[in-house]
C-alpha cells in the first residue's frame, strides 16, 4: 500500500483561482518525495487538501489507506505537518508544545515524556526544551517543529518549505536533520521547496509543480538525465528563434533544445561541450557561451519557459 | 548536533473522551495564565462601577443602600461580557501567531477547540465573578442568598458565559485582525449592558426599549441573579409581567439556557468551517 494515493486532486478558491488543477501522484512507503516549483505552484494548498485544512474541489486523496475527505480523524492520526510559517506556543516552553501535540495524537504520558527528551537529544534541543519557545532562535524553532511532528511517531511527515527563511549554515543543518529521516524505512516524507538543492539532496522522486499541474515526475537523475551529460548555454545577440534553428540545422541541439530570454539552452546527448561549443562559434550567433552541468532549474525552464529561482 | 536517528513506531489509537478536552483547555489556561492582561483587565472596570460609581451615585441620587447591591449585581453582567470578549481575542492571536494551524491538524474534532478555549473562559470568569463579589461583600455591600438563590445565580451566570462565549468566538473567526475585532468590542459586551437594566430598571427605559431589553439575554440574566443572590423579582417581574416567581424565572433560565446553545452551536459551526478553506 502506498502511504500517499493522490488521484485528480484539484482546487479552485472561492473567487475563482484554480490553485492545483487535477494533480495525481503516489508515495511509496518510506519515500522522500519532493514537490518542487516556485511559491503559487500549488504546493502548499494541495498539502493543505492533504492534511484536511482545505477542501479539496474534485479528487481524492489517502494517507496509509485513509480517505483524507471521509475519514479525515484516521487520516490525521497517521501524520504530522511542519508548517512553512512558524507555528508555536511561544509563551509556552518547547517541552510543553512537544507534549501537547503528544497528547492530541493519543500518547500515552510517560512514554510521550521519554520519547520527547529522546527527540530533544537527537535535535540538539535538550538545553532549551524547558525554556518557552518564544526565546529560541528562528532555526531553533524549526528543529523543535520537526521534533514535534514526529512526537506522535506519524507514518506521513509534510514539510512544508522547512527551510524557507532560515540562514545558509541553520539550513545546512536542518538539510542535515532532514537527510537524517530518510534512514528511517517506516516513515513517508512529502517535502515541499522551491530550492533545487534541497529537492536533488533529500528526495527519492520529485514531482516539479507549475500552475497547479505536476509538468514532470521522477527521480532527479532522471530528470536530469532528459538534459544530457552536460549543456551549453549561449547568450544571443539577435533572435533566439533563428539561432536556435540554425543550431538545430547544425546538428548541434536536439529537439530538447530551448530557449528563454535571449538564452538558449542546448542540453548535449552525443557532442562533447568542446564540439559544440567550436560549432557554436562558427555560426557566429554567440554572445556569450558557458558549458555546465543540468540542474533541476533547466528542468524546468525547459517545461515552464521559466527560471525556478526567478519564479521563487 | 548529530544526523538524525528517528526511531518510528506504528501510532497508538489511545483515545480517552475527556482527554484531549483536558489536554486543550490545559493549554488555553496556561496561554492565558502568561497573559496577565486577560486576567486582570476585565475586572478593572466592574470593580470601579462596584465600588466607586454605585456608591456616588447612591450618595448622589439620595438612594439607599439595596441599590449599591442593585449595581453590584449589574456590573457582573458587564464582567461576563468584557471577559469572554478578551478571551475571544485569544483566539485571533492564536489563529495568526499561535499554534492553532497545528491544533486543525490533529486527530479531533475540531469542535472540540471552542469547547476547550470555553471551558477556560469558564473558568476565569467564575474567578472573577467570585473575586468581585468578595471584593463588593468586603466593601459592606450587603447580599441576601439562600441555597437555591445561589443555584439560580450561578445557572444564570454560567449559561450567560457559555452564550457570551459562544459571541466572541463567532466574531473572531469571522474578522481577520485583532483591531476590527476590538472595534466591534464597545457594541456587544457594552451596549446591551446599559439597556439590560444593570444600573437601573428596565421599566426607567423609554417604551420601546423596554422592549428591546426584554428581548436581550442580558436583561434575563440579570433578573435570574438578583433574584438569586438578593431575593429580588423585581427584574423578572419587568420582563414578564405577573405570575409565579419561580415561573419566571425557570422561563428566564430557559431564554438564557437557548442564547447559550444557540450560540455555542453556532460558534463550533463557524470555527469549523472557518478552519477549512
Amino acid at each position: 500500500m502506498n502511504a500517499i494515493e493522490v488521484t485528480n486532486l484539484s482546487k479552485t478558491y472561492p473567487g475563482g483561482v484554480e490553485a492545483v488543477k487535477g494533480v495525481d501522484f503516489d508515495v511509496a512507503a518510506g519515500e522522500v518525495f519532493g514537490l518542487l516549483g516556485p511559491n503559487g505552484a500549488g504546493k502548499s494548498t494541495t498539502v493543505g487538501m492533504l492534511t484536511t485544512t482545505i477542501q479539496p474541489t474534485t479528487g481524492s486523496a489517502r494517507l496509509a489507506g485513509f480517505d483524507v475527505a471521509e475519514e479525515p480523524l484516521d487520516a490525521r492520526r497517521v501524520s504530522s505537518v511542519v508548517f512553512q510559517e512558524s507555528v508555536v506556543d511561544r509563551s509556552l516552553t518547547g517541552r510543553r508544545n512537544l507534549e501537547i501535540h503528544a497528547r492530541l495524537w493519543g500518547g500515552e504520558p510517560r512514554e510521550a515524556a521519554a520519547w520527547i527528551d529522546e527527540l530533544a537529544g537527537t535535535f540538539g534541543l535538550a538545553d532549551l526544551i524547558d525554556r518557552p519557545a518564544g526565546t529560541y532562535s528562528g532555526g531553533q524553532r524549526r528543529r523543535l517543529e520537526i521534533a514535534r511532528a514526529l512526537v506522535s511517531h506519524p507514518r506521513v511527515l509534510f514539510l512544508d518549505e522547512p527551510t524557507v527563511g532560515l540562514d545558509p549554515r541553520i539550513r545546512a543543518e536542518l538539510l542535515e536533520l532532514i537527510a537524517g529521516l530518510r534512514s528511517r524505512s517506516e516513515l513517508t516524507v512529502l517535502l515541499t521547496t522551491h530550492y533545487l538543492e534541497e529537492a536533488e539532496q533529500l528526495c527519492d522522486r520529485v514531482a516539479i509543480i507549475h500552475a497547479g499541474r505536476i509538468v514532470a515526475l521522477d527521480t532527479p537523475a532522471a530528470l536530469l538525465a532528459g538534459l544530457g551529460r552536460q549543456l551549453v548555454e549561449i547568450r544571443v545577440e539577435g533572435s533566439v528563434n533563428s539561432a536556435l534553428s540554425s543550431l538545430r540545422d547544425r546538428g548541434v541541439a536536439g529537439e530538447d533544445a530551448f530557449a528563454v530570454g535571449s538564452r538558449v539552452t542546448v542540453p548535449l546527448h552525443e557532442h562533447s561541450s568542446g564540439e559544440a561549443i567550436a560549432a557554436i562559434h562558427d555560426l557566429g550567433l554567440a554572445e556569450a557561451i558557458t558549458a555546465r552541468e543540468p540542474t533541476l532549474d533547466d528542468v524546468y525552464l525547459r517545461l515552464t519557459g521559466d527560471s525556478l529561482a526567478v519564479a521563487a | 548536533m548529530s544526523t538524525a536517528e528517528i526511531a518510528i513506531h506504528v501510532p497508538r489509537a489511545r483515545r480517552r473522551a475527556l482527554g484531549p478536552l483536558a489536554t486543550l483547555a490545559r493549554r488555553r489556561f496556561q496561554l492565558t495564565a502568561r497573559t496577565p492582561r486577560e486576567l486582570f483587565v476585565p475586572l478593572l472596570t466592574p470593580i470601579m462601577f462596584a465600588l466607586v460609581i454605585a456608591p456616588a451615585l447612591k450618595a448622589a441620587l439620595h438612594t439607599d443602600a439595596s441599590y449599591e447591591s442593585f449595581v453590584a449585581i449589574g456590573t457582573v453582567g458587564l464582567l461576563i461580557p468584557l471577559n469572554t470578549m478578551f478571551a475571544g481575542l485569544s483566539v485571533i492571536v492564536d489563529r495568526i501567531s499561535g499554534a492553532q494551524p497545528e491544533l486543525l491538524t490533529a486527530p479531533i474534532p475540531r469542535g472540540l477547540l471552542v469547547v476547550g478555549n470555553l471551558v477556560v473562559a469558564l473558568a476565569i470568569t467564575a474567578l472573577q465573578v467570585g473575586v468581585l463579589i468578595a471584593v463588593a461583600v468586603a466593601r459592606g455591600i450587603h447580599f441576601n442568598a439562600t441555597g437555591t438563590g445561589i443555584l439560580w445565580f450561578v445557572a444564570a451566570a454560567v449559561l450567560f458565559t457559555v452564550g457570551m462565549y459562544g459571541l466572541a468566538e463567532i466574531l473572531a473567526n469571522r474578522v481577520p485582525r485583532q483591531e476590527e475585532y476590538i472595534a466591534r468590542v464597545p457594541a456587544i459586551a457594552i451596549l446591551p449592558w446599559f439597556l439590560a437594566g444593570a444600573l437601573f430598571p428596565i421599566t426607567a427605559l423609554p417604551g420601546f426599549l423596554t422592549w428591546v431589553a426584554k428581548f436581550l439575554p442580558l436583561t434575563h440574566g440579570l433578573a435570574l441573579m438578583r433574584y438569586g443572590l438578593l431575593q429580588d423579582a423585581s427584574g423578572l417581574h419587568a420582563v414578564w409581567g405577573q405570575g409565579s416567581t419561580t415561573t419566571m424565572a425557570a422561563l428566564s433560565l430557559a431564554v438564557v439556557g437557548c442564547f447559550a446553545l444557540l450560540l455555542t452551536a453556532a460558534s463550533i459551526r463557524v470555527f469549523s468551517r472557518s478552519a477549512v478553506r
